[in-house]
């Protein structure tokens, strides 16, 4: 089984990203990835993107600009469910080219 | 679910006021810390939490979990509905009619909780039913069915 590790990013990084977090379990388990979460807040999302542990970010809060060196995707859809199909199928496809 | 944190004829003219009301009944019963209150409405302020579901509007106010005795969530039902930003967009506002003022503990090891209670804040079908519901067990039950 690929595991994959998602570094997930919201303002106070403990709901919204946990949130999305789940979300992203449930919808990568089912398609055989192993999947492990580590929820940030916006400001310690470079330092951890650059320790070389995360295969990509998922946002709900707008990231500080600098080199990630990692995809990142914009979580919006996972608040409201409207584009949710969309960003899964971004973070499959994301999924799919590491 | 504690019905005892759930208010169905809320009547304040803010988003301010409702994060009061809702969080004085938390502080009241200690799910959370004196304090909890303040740390709410500055990151709202920051970071809102109004969210448009498809034409119907909630706000997820919380806060660090530092601020939590035990987990809980309240619910707020305005008579007329209070301005929140949205979390998408901060500049937009929202006119929401149900808030749901959330006391996490451990979010690492609630992930399943909250993404049920994303799931229930996403279905237009269920707050409606909140928004037309009669009494708080109406509520405290579609909530707890929601999060099983």
């Amino acid at each position: 089984m690929k595991s994959i590790n998602i570094l997930s990013v919201c303002g106070s990084g403990t709901v919204t990203s946990s949130m999305v977090a789940g979300k992203l379990k449930e919808k990568l388990s089912e398609k055989g990835y192993a999947v492990s979460t580590t929820e940030a807040r916006p400001t310690e999302a470079l330092n951890l993107a650059q320790s070389g542990r995360f295969d990509f970010i998922t946002f709900t809060s707008p990231l500080t600009p600098g080199d990630y060196g990692i995809p990142t995707i914009n979580a919006f859809a996972c608040l409201t469910g409207m584009g949710e199909d969309e960003f899964f199928a971004e973070v499959l496809k994301t999924v799919e080219s590491l | 679910m504690d019905t005892e944190l759930i208010k169905i004829d809320l009547s304040v003219d803010s988003g301010e006021g409702v994060i009061k009301e809702l969080g004085q009944l938390m502080t009241g019963k200690e799910y959370v810390k004196q304090g909890y209150i303040e740390a709410v409405l500055k990151r709202e302020a920051v970071l809102p939490t109004g969210l448009n579901i498809g034409g119907t509007c909630v706000a997820i106010p919380h806060t660090d979990p530092i601020y939590v005795n035990e987990a809980a969530i309240a619910v707020g039902r305005l008579c007329k509905p209070v301005k929140f930003h949205n979390m998408i967009n901060p500049d937009e506002v929202l006119d929401v009619k149900v808030v749901f003022l959330l006391a996490v503990k451990n979010p690492q090891s609630q992930v399943e909780l909250l993404k049920k209670l994303m799931a229930l804040f996403q279905n237009i079908e269920l707050l409606q039913q909140i928004e037309k519901a009669q009494k708080k067990e109406t509520i405290a039950g579609i909530i707890e069915k929601a999060i099983q």
